[in-house]
């Protein structure tokens, strides 16, 4: 058990004891290597199944929305729980995304920042073993990751070389804000961003349209990535609405292509980059490829960054005078 | 829809606010501005009120071009719906070519009530734009 | 009799004027001597200092006074006399022949097409034709032409006729005669506005002698798009663009050789416009702005000069122009200037814009005199400053610049403080009963549609490009379709009663009419609708003349095809609309003011006056506010009388309640339905609407010893003195120096404060008065005293007055030596440093806003501006209105200004919320958002989006509630609502979408 994580369960116990929370979202492990689980812990005495590792990928704070939704069918109202939640840098812009728009009781929450070093992606360390099939884990040894494949071999995989994606460009690892804070050495913020997107904007037109043909084409609409989101909360979401249907119930590509469009346009200024729906993707769509542009404009035309502040208006609710207008048509 | 290369005419939708831009437009018609039967206008409150799917939606339905304009900067009827909906716009545009939509498809422009002229001379450089590119095949739903 | 009203003059003033009077139920003639309303705005091609479009503006308004049904426009007449007194008056109003049967004219425009003959245009101030017989321009209302009798060929020769060839509605009348009306009116308002110098009285500028020298006007005409060039900015010699454009200032006024000796108050402001938007049209422009002051005294001036200096690349030259030369080859125009130092130079340019002054017009002083009401000797109409909309014979009252230059806000409030006086005149008298049976409405629940479609031949201009009966063949064959056919008028009388048995015959329960824009015909078919009962938003319009016929002339199977995918598309909309009701709301006819100052006590009155409850909250003991320290008016008028009269006036009127030393604690609630607490007393009061009088505060210096030296002291503090018992040591001064601009225009204060160069002068003049004896030194930046208060600066002038001019940059520099107090200036006529040693220093300190502004804004929820006072609806067209409807603002509390201004602005607010309080109900818009809640995520999206904030968030509940009262309808909540929960009324998304499939 490292460090931090003895930290954070005796933190979490005297959350417990202090009668300060009614449930705490966290890790505990998965029943597959690499992996760890979001768990919901009620009391002091299960903290223990609490893990913090570098496979604590899922971004939590997509169980909050539905904690706190009001229970109108109960006869009697039972008031909101208290809840704490372990943050991430990532999971922590989710939340103050969620407060923004009403969806988290501020005073019914408490944050817990965790020092995070980057999550391992599980797709990245299979590639890297070059389909040795299964293995397991044994830690991390001097910034390598220690495996054994199938065939009992042990390898040593370079740390950077396996982290996930969305943690190597994270810009905030730091759960800036969290009401608690476990300490520790959390990864160096990455300024250096975007190089994919300035690549795949350079292309051609065609080439581009192609790319998109190409993952859109992987769908099988099965919605687990609107499932993984924390912004994807709404009661009904566009795609199952009818009256009027926006999108028709058929896998033919200009639907799954407009789901997608639409699904991706919903989260302009709110996505905080944290890559749930990437990871939850079975069919492995790079959706980072087009999240983050809606991330790069966002900041580029309206210098907002999601998730870092309570009180500034999400961009797509407010204006400037001076917003840039430089796509307007003259004729 | 005729999409035969060599009679083909390009269809183009055009969100237009009620206030600026659709009075721009009958101002062109007062004037008799000739410009070309392309266009087919729907009639917005303002351009606040344009939901950035309708555009899609426009695109898979299979027209060649889209256009939205609205009041300039200042001139909102409803003091800002055009300066919220701006930013949709903004974002839309670059996201639409960013995933391969050729970018003439999906145009925005600002139309007051009194530039009769600006329009005709809009809808001229739209529909050229949109001849040059040929009939929409992208995101356009199959069987159409 | 019922209450009744007459308004004379149609520009924006008196549109302005007959509109609130019509909302306050009073039936209301308008009368314009020229055949359409909109006067010299409908010309402007932008408004300063937002450059919103002014048609953009106007139009909504030309169209809403064109079909308000309490005002009636009685246009191309003027009125021959006004007998009786008031509540009871008799006017003679001379029609004058437009030769066009305004009953039976469609306002096709085929007579003005077909017509032979060109003349002048008047509207694009003659640089560009229009023909004999016109609509004066495109939005005119009414829209039916007008045929010029003098240059008619069949008038002229007996022969032609063409217009009535081709007339099929027959409304071309060669033999109308004039006509004398005779109507009673309880009350008249005059608002017939002024002209433009006449720029060739000024022969040494060139104007009409060299081709590139332009009046601002045409100026404006050539800016706007829909004016000769269609926006592109030429010269008129060659076409060609220029490079290099001068602008003078003060042609025909503030010099009395051939002009007029008054400040016409808005050409500073258009230069800079001007300047502004040439340069966006041609990037590369250079243009220099001539002037004598830069006198940007309003809201947001003073940044907009500084916005054309600094990013539109403008030079401002203090400076008269001496001498213009054209060189006749390339008719470039050499202009001889001297500037402030005295230097001449010699520049070229390739336009001369000279910026024309405001003066009487004759038509404003023939009125005037028919009228019987007094002008001033300049032709002005004499007003008293305390009385700024009431005329010498009672029962007129004036607004706009016939009593004076004025730009376009001022106008209005006059306009809307003019008709709240006029109303309170007929306070006993009641409304007209306007009631409109309508049959039940037809329940069209559970049956299919039925559509009937109109196909509009609007005589030949739809039908000559557009294959009429093809797009009825093939419409009548689109399903839910049970009737088409086509109408050779759709708008005439008798279309509207086929319209009707088509609808009885064929059981028909949505309509769609193909022919004109809906945007002024789309209420007259729903009045047929509603007769008919069906809903009017059953409806559906469909453009094919200024969206198909006319722009496709020559396509003519292309724009068939068309005009069918419109009508089309229309049908499809209609299928799916649904009955929509307007929600009404009670109104509490009580009214709460905030501020006991002049503003809120003269708002009051006028309320009270017609017969609404009143809540009067003042902070402080006493009511009065600034104006208790000002004494007298820059007129001489003495203040102390006026305030002991209104005071009076206040506490013993029954219908006003105070609440002294009270302030406010909490405001909620919307139109017609606020809930206030005050304290003391602690207790709540209901009204339905608020008028915000807080007023403003002097700025306490920190600069020039003040507070430090006794001999430094503020213009308030000075006129305390001149006007109390110290008086006799003023007397035994020799040296007085004043210094403008104390706390104004500076990087912590931008704006001007507006009153202070009068102040200053007003006081001088008392100073001198007293003793001639003290040399009185003003160091001024631009003296702004705008409109007829420049002959008071004259006067302080010829009464040997000293004004020095000095810079932001070089301040003047206040410090004590041997001598006592001394003030060092650097004269720039001069170019040296003068050193003047005062025994009395008086500081212009300016206007600040009331701290308590930011709470107020946050109780109700309307913005202040960058400086801390109130920001308006518009800036324009709405001065006293918040997008908030109900809450509205006059006085200091919205700008500084003097208290002519503020009374105005007072009435103004009185009579807007006097148009809230005159109905028993508010009735909302039709086609208004609407929650659906299974589908609402509470996010709060919706209600930062609503600028009129209908939208309110349950945040337990996590959902979004809208009072269609407040909503206006257009959308910007369901555009941004990522669940779809909100949808817009006559616009769902399911219309929309379904629209689009049709395409």
């Amino acid at each position: 058990m490292n460090n931090i994580e003895i930290k954070l369960k005796d933190l979490v116990k005297d959350l417990f004891a202090g009668e300060k929370i009614d449930v705490l979202i966290g890790y505990e492990n998965g029943s597959l290597p690499l992996r760890s689980r979001p768990c919901f812990v009620h009391s002091a005495g299960e903290v223990d199944r609490l893990v913090w590792n570098s496979y604590c990928t899922n971004n939590l704070a997509v169980y909050l929305p539905r904690i706190f939704q009001r229970q109108e069918h109960k006869k009697e109202e039972t008031p909101p729980p208290r809840v704490g939640i372990i943050a991430k840098g990532c999971d922590a812009r989710s939340v103050v995304g969620l407060l923004k728009e009403n969806q988290v009781i501020k005073e019914n929450i408490i944050v817990i920042g965790m020092p995070c070093s980057g999550m391992i992606d599980p797709a990245k360390v299979e590639a890297a073993l070059d389909g040795a099939g299964p293995y397991s884990c044994q830690g991390e040894v001097d910034g390598s990751l220690e495996v054994t494949t199938s065939s009992g071999e042990k390898k040593r995989l370079k740390r950077e070389e396996v982290t996930a994606e969305a943690c190597l460009e994270c810009s905030h690892p730091l759960a800036e804000g969290a009401d608690l804070q476990i300490e520790g050495e959390p990864k160096e913020a990455c300024d250096e961003r975007y190089e994919k997107i300035r690549e795949f904007e350079a292309k051609s037109t065609e080439e581009r349209w192609q790319s998109f043909v190409k993952e859109i084409s992987k769908c099988i609409r099965c919605y687990a990535c609107r499932q993984a989101c924390p912004n994807c909360y709404c009661k009904i979401c566009f795609v199952d609405q009818t009256k009027p249907r926006w999108i028709g119930a058929s896998d033919e590509l200009s639907n799954v292509m407009i789901y997608h469009i639409g699904r991706i346009f919903h989260q302009a200024g709110r996505c905080v980059e944290c890559d749930a729906c990437v990871h939850a993707c079975p069919m492995d769509i790079d959706l980072r490829l087009f999240t983050q542009k809606l991330v790069k404009d966002v900041k580029e035309l309206f210098d907002y960054v999601p998730g870092l502040s309570v009180e500034e208006l999400p961009p797509l609710w407010t204006f400037k005078q001076d917003d840039s207008q430089s796509f307007i048509t003259e004729p | 829809m005729n999409k035969t290369v060599d009679n083909w005419e390009p269809k183009i939708v055009a969100f237009l606010c009620n206030w600026c831009s659709y009075a721009g437009a009958d101002l062109a018609g007062v004037s008799r501005l000739q410009y070309p039967p392309n266009l087919r206008v729907i009639r917005v409150p303002c351009s606040g009120r344009i939901n950035p799917l309708y555009i899609v939606k426009a695109l898979q339905q299979g027209v060649d071009g889209v256009l939205v304009s609205g009041c300039h900067p200042g001139d909102c009827h409803y003091i800002s719906g055009n300066l919220v909906a701006r930013r949709k716009f903004a974002l839309l545009k670059n996201f639409l070519a960013y995933l391969g939509i050729e970018p003439e498809r999906v145009q925005f422009s600002w139309v007051s009530a009194s530039e009769g002229s600006r329009f005709a001379a809009l809808i001229e450089k739209v529909v050229d734009e949109v001849k040059e590119l040929g009939p929409a095949k992208k995101l356009v739903k199959k069987g159409l | 009799m019922h209450k009744k009203a007459m308004v004379i003059g149609g520009g924006i003033a008196g549109i302005q004027a007959a509109l609130d009077l019509g909302e306050m139920g009073v039936e209301t003639y308008l009368v314009e001597k020229g055949p359409s309303v909109g006067g010299r705005m409908a010309q402007l091609d932008k408004t300063f200092p937002t450059n919103d479009c002014a048609m953009c503006i106007l139009s909504p308004k030309l169209v809403e006074v064109g079909s308000h049904p309490y005002v009636t426009i009685v246009s191309n007449a003027e009125v021959l006399s006004l007998e009786g007194s008031p509540c009871n008056f008799r006017v003679k109003v001379l029609k004058k022949p437009r030769y066009v049967d305004e009953d039976k004219c469609t306002g096709c425009g085929i007579c003005m097409s077909k017509c032979p003959i060109k003349i002048p245009d008047p509207y694009n101030k003659g640089l560009s034709q229009t023909k004999c017989i016109r609509i004066p321009f495109p939005q005119a209302v009414p829209a039916i032409p007008i045929m010029d009798k003098e240059t008619c060929r069949y008038h002229l020769t007996g022969k032609c006729r063409v217009c009535e060839k081709f007339c099929e509605v027959k409304a071309i009348d060669f033999e109308q005669k004039e006509q004398v009306l005779e109507l009673e009116v309880g009350s008249v308002i005059l608002a017939c506005g002024s002209q433009e110098f006449n720029a060739s009285l000024k022969n040494e500028y060139g104007y009409k002698l060299f081709p590139n020298v332009v009046t601002s006007i045409e100026f404006e005409r050539i800016l706007s798009a829909s004016g000769p060039t269609s926006g592109h900015v030429v010269r008129p010699s060659d076409g060609k663009e220029p490079k290099r454009i001068a602008i003078l200032q003060c042609v025909g006024s503030r010099e009395t050789q051939a002009g007029n000796e008054h400040c016409s108050a808005i050409c500073c402001m258009q230069a800079a416009k001007d300047a502004i938007i040439t340069q966006e049209h041609l990037p590369e422009v250079q243009t220099a702005i001539f002037y004598m002051d830069v006198r940007a005294y309003g809201k947001g001036f003073d940044r907009f000069v500084d916005m054309a200096k600094e990013q539109h690349k403008t030079r401002f030259i203090c400076g008269r122009i001496a001498s213009v030369e054209s060189n006749p080859h390339t008719d470039t125009l050499l202009i001889q200037y001297i500037t402030q130092e005295g230097i001449i130079n010699r520049e070229e340019f390739d336009l001369l814009v000279l910026s024309v002054g405001l003066e009487p017009s004759e038509s404003s002083m023939d009125a005037a005199r028919r009228l019987v009401v007094f002008m001033d000797t300049r032709g002005f109409l004499e007003t008293n400053t305390f009385r700024p909309v009431n005329t010498t014979r009672p029962g007129v009252f004036s607004c706009g610049s016939i009593s004076g230059p004025k730009d376009i806000p001022e106008s209005v409030m006059e306009a809307s403080g003019a008709a709240s006086a006029a109303a309170a005149l007929l306070g006993e008298l009641q409304s007209k009963e306007i009631r409109f049976e309508y049959p039940q409405e037809l329940d069209i629940r559970g049956i299919p549609p039925r559509v009937g479609v109109f196909i509009c031949r609007c005589g030949i201009n739809i039908a000559s490009t557009v294959d009429v009966p093809q797009v009825v063949e093939y419409v009548s064959r689109l399903p839910g379709v049970k009737h088409a056919q086509e109408l050779l008028f759709a708008c005439a009388q008798d279309s509207q009663k086929i319209i009707k048995a088509a609808i009885e015959e064929k059981g028909l329960n949505r309509i769609v009419v193909s022919a004109c824009t809906p945007r002024t015909h789309e209420p007259m078919f729903q009045k047929t609708l509603k007769e008919s009962g069906v809903n009017p938003y059953l409806f559906e319009f469909a453009n094919i003349r200024e969206q198909c016929s006319w722009v496709h002339q020559k396509e003519p199977e292309k724009a068939t095809e068309k005009a069918k995918d419109l009508t089309r598309n229309s049908i499809v909309k209609v299928v799916f609309a649904e009955p929509l009701y307007k929600e009404t709301l009670d109104v509490k006819k009580e009214a709460l003011i905030i501020g006991g100052g002049l503003a809120g006590m003269t708002a009051a009155l006028d309320l009270a006056e017609q017969n609404f409850q009143v809540h009067l909250v003042e902070k402080e003991k006493e009511l009065g506010g600034n104006l208790r320290h000002v004494h007298t008016t820059l007129k001489g008028e003495e203040s102390a009388p006026i305030l002991k009269a209104l005071d009076e006036e206040v506490n013993k009127n029954p219908r006003i309640k105070l609440y002294m030393n009270a302030r406010i604690r909490e405001i909620s609630g919307y139109i017609g339905n606020f809930k206030t607490v005050l304290d003391p007393p602690l207790s709540e009061i209901e009204h339905g609407v608020v008028i915000i009088a807080s007023g403003g505060e002097e700025y306490q210096p920190k600069e020039y010893l003040y507070g430090e030296d006794d001999r430094v002291v503020t213009q308030r503090e000075l006129e305390d003195m001149l006007n109390g018992s110290d008086k006799s040591k003023l007397s035994s001064l020799a040296t007085v120096v004043m210094i403008q601009c104390v706390g104004s225009r500076d990087d912590e204060r931008t704006y001007c404060s507006r009153v202070c160069c009068s102040n200053a002068i007003k006081n001088a003049i008392k100073l001198k008065e007293l003793n001639p004896r003290p040399a009185v030194y003003v160091l001024f930046r631009d003296i702004r005293t705008y409109g007829l208060k420049e002959s008071f600066y004259r006067s302080a002038r010829e009464k040997g007055i000293i004004f020095i001019r000095y810079d932001k940059e070089e301040k003047p520099d206040v410090h004590k030596n041997s001598n006592g107090l001394a003030v060092d200036v650097r004269d720039k006529i001069l170019n040296k440093t003068l050193a003047i040693n005062p025994d009395l220093l008086v500081l212009s300190a300016g206007i600040i806003p009331n701290p308590e502004n930011k709470l107020l804004s946050q109780f109700l929820k309307v913005p202040l501006d960058p400086d801390g006072f109130f920001l308006e609806a518009h800036v324009k067209l709405r001065p006293v209105d918040f997008a908030t409807d109900g809450v509205f603002v006059c006085g200091l509390a919205h700008y500084p200004k003097d208290i002519g201004e503020t009374i105005a602005q007072a009435r103004a607010a009185a009579g807007r919320a006097a148009t809230v309080l005159s109905k028993d109900t508010i009735e909302a818009e039709g086609k208004v958002s609407y929650i659906r809640e299974e589908r609402c995520n509470g996010c709060g999206a919706c209600v930062e989006v609503c600028v009129y904030n209908a939208i309110e968030l349950d945040t337990e509940k996590r959902i979004a509630t809208i009072n269609e009262a407040l909503c206006k309808g257009c959308g910007a909540c369901a555009a941004t609502c990522l669940a779809s929960a909100i949808d817009l009324k006559g616009f769902r998304n399911e219309q929309i979408l379904e629209a689009l499939e049709a395409i």
